[in-house]
């Protein structure tokens, strides 16, 4: 017996996405905007392995698994340039990058 | 064996993928080679022999051009084959597709020896990471299925934050990576929720198996459009997000605000990079997308490209025109090659039997990016051998008396933005001729006109660098020391400007 519809998990990733993209455009401090965009990336997810329920087709639950891997990828991209950003400057606040204008 | 695989066995079988599907994609396969060959190397050899790895590389590239191009072998695009069960398809004029990715990757790797070599920098990583973006550009560009389509773009999109945020003494090359990594996660997240969306609203038509496969969703969107409910609003949200995540790679209106300081703190290597294999991929993605799935829905999406390719023309050559930065002002000029671009996909989906001097709008779009390449390059080797207190800071004014300091990067200079300004009879004016003369046989008036207007304003801004490097400088203590141009400079600039001129020929004969 189904307790939840599929729409009450679209609801809940949508609310998530927009969670992470409220995030991603007001937030200041560069971790905080990181984890946004992975908050993104989970909203997506959660969508993928509804649809993936719902319609009974197994595609959506596999990608789920390309998706982690790839977001595990940019994570360890992204922490690493903040990381040496950091070092370079003190400060991971989006105020702080200045160096590049015209 | 268990009786539960014995069902299985038979289903897998048929999709499991023969050596036929490997032979497709050697070329993509020996780049990545190519890429490990880098990283071995760097352990192996000692270090008088490490100039052996950009040689290396080098090499492989050449053959993998030449391997491209061979018509004969089981790798040659055959048009609409499908290999791995439906997951790749080549269906573009392919071989100039994979020239675009494998020149722009063997270009760079011209640039970016002595540029790392000058600042410390590791070359072997450089290298391995350029090789596996371009193997994964040329993998995205062939996609035939959103798992492949995203896996691909990550792929190159993670390697291309390395590139960027490479010299990590840098604070202009970090920050750049780090605006790149904001704005290109951004871009990821809401690509990915809209390869989600159409998967969920499309998985529910009867008859689709697999909704994640470009062919099959083809079929089920011409299948919707029939119906009078039409397509849900469900898709439609999800394959604007799609294309939007795309046009942030072709760097598009208006997705192009993280150019013009990406393009200025990354390496200049990997700008020409950025500038000219990305926007590729951007482009062929875009083709690929708006051509084949979404077919369907070409009176809803000609509009939208339309108005997207003036915009683009427009935000990019009024950037350009107030940037005192070489740099800034060719990143900005890029937008508005995007949208010239934008405009042959436009003629692509609006009359897809439009020929320009004997060649369709898909064929159209590679040669503009072949002719972009060339230009770019010539222009980024320049900027590479003239000796700048940062990589970041490229004033104008800092090429003042260039054409007396060296006349040789004055021509590279001359020749490069002559090409990317549109200059008869170089390749980049027979390249801007075809995309007006589509215009004109799609019947497309107002994005012609507004075409016309932009190259007019872009002669401005190339000729004002141009300027510069021909007036001699007023303050009496910069110094008008000739310039040390190594012979393998020379020997690059004298191909390329060679290129700018008989390409154009080449065209069309």
């Amino acid at each position: 017996m189904e307790h939840t519809s599929l729409a009450h998990h679209l609801i809940l990733a949508g609310l998530l996405f927009a969670l992470g993209l409220t995030g991603v455009l007001v937030r200041r401090n560069l971790l905080v905007v990181y984890m946004c965009l992975e908050l993104m990336l989970a909203a997506a997810t959660l969508a993928l392995v509804a649809f993936s329920r719902f319609n009974k087709t197994m595609d959506g639950a596999v990608l789920v698994f390309f998706v982690i891997t790839v977001a595990a990828a940019e994570v360890a991209v992204g922490l690493a340039l903040i990381v040496a950003l950091f070092r370079k400057r003190g400060s991971v606040q989006s105020d702080a990058l200045t160096t590049l204008r015209d | 064996m268990i009786p539960f695989l014995a069902n299985i066995d038979p289903a897998f079988k048929v999709l499991a993928p023969r050596t036929a599907d490997w032979l497709t994609i050697l070329p993509e396969i020996a780049v990545a080679a190519l890429a490990l060959v880098c990283l071995v190397q760097a352990i192996l050899l000692p270090k008088p022999l490490r100039w052996l790895i950009p040689a290396t590389a080098r090499t492989g590239l050449v053959l993998v051009i030449a391997m491209a191009y061979t018509t004969a072998g089981p790798w040659a695009p055959k048009n609409d084959v499908e290999s791995f069960a439906g997951l790749l398809r080549q269906d573009l004029p392919f071989a100039g597709v994979r020239l675009v990715f494998l020149a722009s990757a063997l270009l760079t790797s011209l640039l970016a020896a002595r540029f790392l070599r000058e600042r410390g920098a590791a070359i072997a990583d450089y290298h391995h990471v350029l090789l596996v973006v371009t193997a994964a550009f040329m993998l995205l560009a062939q996609s035939n299925h959103f798992v492949t389509f995203f896996l691909a773009l990550e792929t190159a999109a993670v390697g291309l934050y390395v590139l960027v945020g490479y010299l990590r003494r840098s604070e202009a090359s970090l920050e750049a990576g780090v605006k790149y990594l904001v704005a290109g996660g951004l871009s990821s997240a809401l690509l990915l929720m809209g390869i989600v969306l159409v998967y969920g609203a499309l998985g529910s038509v009867a008859g689709i198996t697999d909704s994640l496969n470009f062919t099959q969703i083809g079929k089920a969107l011409s299948a919707q459009v029939q119906t009078p409910t039409g397509i849900s609003p469900l898709t439609l949200v999800g394959i604007a997000l799609i294309l939007g995540g795309v046009a942030f790679k072709l760097g598009a209106f208006p997705f192009h605000a993280w150019i013009p300081d990406v393009y200025q703190g990354a390496p200049t290597p990997t700008t020409a990079f950025l500038a000219t294999a990305s926007k590729a991929a951007g482009a062929f993605t875009l083709l690929v997308l708006v051509t084949g799935p979404f077919a369907a829905l070409a009176l809803k999406l000609a509009p939208v490209l339309a108005i997207a390719a003036v915009l683009t023309l427009l935000a990019g050559n009024l950037g350009a025109l107030s940037a005192t930065d070489v740099k800034r002002t060719l990143a900005l000029s890029g937008v508005s090659h995007a949208g010239f671009i934008l405009a042959a996909v436009t003629v692509a989906v609006i009359a897809p039997e439009a020929t320009a001097y004997g060649y369709t709008a898909e064929q159209v779009v590679v040669l503009y990016l072949l002719a972009y390449l060339v230009g770019t390059f010539l222009a980024s080797q320049a900027l590479v051998s003239l000796p700048a207190a940062a990589d970041h800071l490229r004033p104008h004014l800092a090429l003042r008396g260039l054409l007396r300091r060296s006349p040789s990067l004055a021509a590279a200079l001359g020749f490069g933005i002559g090409s990317l300004a549109g200059v008869p009879p170089s390749v980049g004016f027979i390249a801007k001729l075809l995309v007006l003369a589509l215009l004109v046989k799609a019947k497309l008036w107002w994005v012609l006109g507004v075409a016309l207007v932009c190259v007019a304003i872009s002669i401005h801004y190339y000729f004002c660098i141009l300027r510069e490097a021909v007036v001699r400088p007023t303050e009496d203590n910069v110094e008008l020391a000739p310039l040390e141009i190594s012979f393998g400079a020379r020997f690059l600039i004298g191909a390329l400007a060679a290129a700018t001129i008989l390409g154009g020929l080449l065209i069309l004969n």
